[in-house]
């Protein structure tokens, strides 16, 4: 008990008497220890923050029917497989052709919110269209047309199941609608005119009926492989099928990113921690004297070296301490400042973070001392 | 006397000396490589991306208006195509060599010998080209659909087979429904020839592509008689993401001043690059695809945002290291300084010799360092990306000018707290 104390004692002597020193020694773990908890929190995070950032290429997984239609009711119960928290965002699509002055063109009936959230590289001139009665439509029905946004048109539906002698004698059903938006991707959409689901059943036939759904998940191409599998056993009516365009590529890119920011996590420990040892091995090396004083005085090897050790393991746990919470703090910033969104705080970052610290300051600590031990007192004392 | 002094210091306590300088230089080669790096990753990141395909399409001013409405009622698509003959002329733009990769496209409907007709393209799968200005390429879908996953039998590659050889690929879909497997040949019956095609191999798109047969340009130019004409382009152009003056200059090139017209049309905006094709490729509309070309720009981004963040993180770390090492250095001197003043050394002779000493250390811990730092990231570069990290000369003054101050900024404190003390008390060991 009396030597425990002793030994307690002497420790926090030497940290608090030799101040500017230790708190170079402290200052340099902590460092360390920082960077090692924040490196690795960013490194654990990127896939799943970085995941999310590629979800902005679209869709990655389509619904179609398994027989010939599916309803919505089927989409929807197939969507609920998939965690909320992975949904992106979720679209059904029903395709009817519809005409405009007499002239063909598809009319899609679409969630207007699912699709802003499936498909978030759609560029809208004007508004997404929010009540009854709104539609847009694609850039180059615009063009064609001379459409503007704010603009009236009407649309026509002639039922499939019309003979040749209703065609003559019945008129078609028509609507008109309020042009909210003009869509812009580049792609095949511009040709469409996009419309909700209500208002185009209004217009067409009421069988709550949709021929596609796009569903942008976030998750790894395995995560989606298996949420294929879930689906296509539980809703019989859906076959649900991968975008092999997004996810082969996204798992190409988001490998070669973790790959790179793994990379440099090690280099940077890698060198941070050389850093943190020599800096240790100096601060020990400076007490060659006070080694010397306490063998001439007749301590043993094994108690120096203890006390030493205990001193700076002490420090390594208020380094690691200090470190894994400065290290938390930077990586949220950089979370916040890059991705905007706050990181997933990971216990066992905080044990680790604290043992490598020890060990690192233990480590290198112990050569300068051990090679104090060895050498006579007297010529330590003596200054050479 | 002054530089007797230093190589004293330096040939007495080099193992003390050498200990700074192997710290100095792990600081530096941190800060070296990181910024390496950061400087290269939206190049590397950009050059990854083009996985996901084109990212510029090329379509003839007048279909782009009214042929693909037309196609809907399933009528034969209108006249207007844009001219083969006109594809070298693509690498000749301002931004030439920004564009990585192109393939032109011709579709035609051609019946099989059980009367179906099957959507089939003509496109480059690796068509190599000798460029006006002397250089080559070799472009084509092979890059450009690098997400097909050829089922059976390998990429077709027109340098082997010839430009209109009786080769094709078919999707998986297609070659389902009418058991064919690679090796086996396909009928063709278009509206000017008909041509035996043998399948070269089966691949499986996951999408449209499965129901359809991919040939080479000439071969399905020649079925329906298009000679020299194409329907489309693909281009995949590395680009800037957009900012304000890209979506302005996109919308109408016209409402620009000169000045800003010229910084538009000097960047690599998708836009400014969509601009360069249509001056050169005869009644053509570019465009660029957003699904692909906005998300590069969010992903590239992030990417360098990230990459920044973590560069400064290890600037700070590398540069708290060395001043912590430097101090714990210069503080461990203490009894020498004492010396020094207690014989009669003035304050300025004796820091200006400790920093001299320092700083040489600090020269040459550098100068490993910074190659040692380059080393690193060209290991980061050939493992991660498998090409090698650019070396930029503004990581030199940046490394230098860091090294320096922090140095400085180390020695300096110390320094000044040591002279400070009383000669006598140091010299008799009570700090």
């Amino acid at each position: 008990m009396k030597k425990r104390q002793m030994f307690l004692r002497m420790i926090t002597a030497s940290l608090m008497r030799r101040r500017s020193r230790m708190l170079v020694a402290l200052l340099s773990i902590a460092i360390g220890a920082t960077i090692l908890s924040g490196l690795v929190t960013i490194y654990y995070d990127v896939p799943r923050q970085m995941g999310a950032q590629f979800r902005s290429y679209g869709a990655n997984m389509i619904f179609v029917p398994a027989d010939t239609a599916f309803t919505e009711q089927d989409v929807r119960q197939g969507a609920a497989v998939i965690q909320a928290a992975d949904l992106v965002g979720i679209a059904p699509y029903r395709y009817e052709n519809v005409r405009i002055n007499g002239i063909p063109v598809v009319a899609a009936g679409t969630d207007m919110q699912g699709a802003q959230a499936a498909s978030p590289y759609w560029h809208v001139d004007g508004a997404w269209p929010a009540k009854d009665g709104e539609l847009m439509v694609g850039a180059k029905v615009a063009e064609s047309f001379r459409l503007k946004v704010g603009g009236e048109i009407e649309l026509s539906y002639t039922p499939e199941t019309r003979t040749q002698e209703e065609l003559k004698t019945v008129q078609d059903q028509t609507c008109t609608y309020q042009i909210t938006g003009i869509l812009d991707t580049g792609g095949s959409e511009e040709e469409y005119v996009y419309m909700s689901l209500p208002d185009l059943a209004k217009l067409t036939v009421d069988d709550g009926k949709v021929d596609v759904a796009e569903l942008s998940v976030s998750g790894g191409a395995e995560q989606l492989e298996k949420y294929i599998e879930q689906i296509n056993a539980a809703v019989p009516a859906v076959t649900a099928r991968t975008v092999k365009r997004v996810t082969a590529s996204e798992t190409t890119v988001l490998t070669k990113l973790q790959a790179l920011v793994l990379l440099v996590t090690i280099v940077v420990l890698a060198l941070t921690m050389i850093c943190v040892a020599t800096t240790m091995t100096a601060v020990v090396a400076e007490r060659r004297r006070e080694i010397g004083l306490r063998k001439a005085i007749g301590a043993s090897d094994k108690s120096i070296v203890g006390e030493f050790l205990g001193e700076n393991l002490l420090l390594g746990l208020l380094g690691g301490i200090i470190g894994s919470l400065l290290g938390f703090i930077f990586a949220q910033q950089v979370s916040i400042h890059v991705f905007s969104s706050s990181i997933s705080f990971r216990l066992w970052i905080v044990p680790v973070t604290i043992l490598v610290s020890i060990a690192v300051t233990g480590l290198a600590s112990l050569l300068p001392i051990r090679s104090a031990t060895e050498v006579d007192p007297a010529l330590v004392l003596k200054g050479e | 006397m002054f530089l007797r002094m230093i190589r004293g210091t330096l040939l007495r306590q080099w193992k003390k000396m050498l200990m700074i300088a192997f710290t100095i230089a792990l600081g530096a080669s941190l800060a070296s490589a990181m910024l390496s790096v950061m400087l290269d990753v939206e190049d590397k990141v950009n050059q990854e991306l083009k996985t996901y395909g084109a990212n510029i399409t090329v379509v003839p001013k007048a279909a782009s208006v009214l042929n693909e409405l037309y196609e809907v009622e399933g009528g034969e698509a209108s006249g207007a195509y844009l001219a083969e003959g006109e594809l070298g002329k693509i690498k000749t733009i301002f931004w030439a060599f920004n564009i990585v990769d192109y393939a032109p496209f011709v579709n035609v409907n051609a019946a099989l010998d059980d009367g179906s007709t099957v959507k089939t393209v003509g496109s480059w799968f690796n068509h190599h080209m000798e460029l006006p200005t002397g250089e080559q390429l070799d472009a084509g879908i092979t890059s450009l659909r690098s997400w097909w996953e050829i089922v059976q039998g390998a990429w077709l590659d027109e340098q082997k087979e010839g430009d209109d050889a009786d080769v094709c690929m078919i999707g998986t879909a297609l070659a389902k429904k009418l058991g064919k497997s690679a090796g086996d040949t396909l009928h063709l019956t278009g509206s000017e020839s008909d041509r035996s095609l043998r399948i070269v191999g089966i691949y499986d798109a996951g999408g449209d592509e499965d129901d359809q047969i991919y040939a080479p340009l000439n071969t399905v130019q020649a079925l329906d008689g298009l000679d020299g004409k194409i329907d489309s382009i693909e281009v995949s152009a590395l680009t800037t993401p957009d900012n304000e003056l890209a979506e302005k200059a996109a919308k109408d090139p016209g409402s620009l001043t000169v000045s800003q017209y010229e910084t538009w049309y000097c960047t690599a905006y998708a836009s400014a690059i969509c601009w360069q094709i249509q001056e050169v490729i005869t009644d053509s509309v570019a465009s660029p695809v957003r699904q692909v070309a906005d998300s590069e720009g969010a992903i590239l981004e992030k990417t360098k945002l990230l990459m920044i963040l973590i560069t400064i993180l290890s600037l700070i770390g590398a540069a708290l290291g060395i001043c912590n090492l430097v101090t714990a250095s210069v503080m461990e001197r203490s009894s020498e300084i004492g010396l020094m003043k207690a014989i009669g050394a003035q304050n300025g002779a004796v820091s200006g010799l400790v920093l001299t000493e320092i700083c040489m250390t600090a020269v040459i811990g550098g100068v490993v360092g910074f190659f040692a730092g380059f080393g690193f990231a060209q290991i980061i570069g050939h493992t991660v990306f498998g090409s090698s990290i650019t070396m930029r000369p503004v990581v030199i003054p940046i490394v230098a000018i860091l090294v320096i101050l922090v140095t400085l900024a180390g020695s300096i404190p110390a320094i000044r707290m040591l002279l400070r003390l009383r000669p006598a008390e140091v010299l008799h060991g009570g700090r």
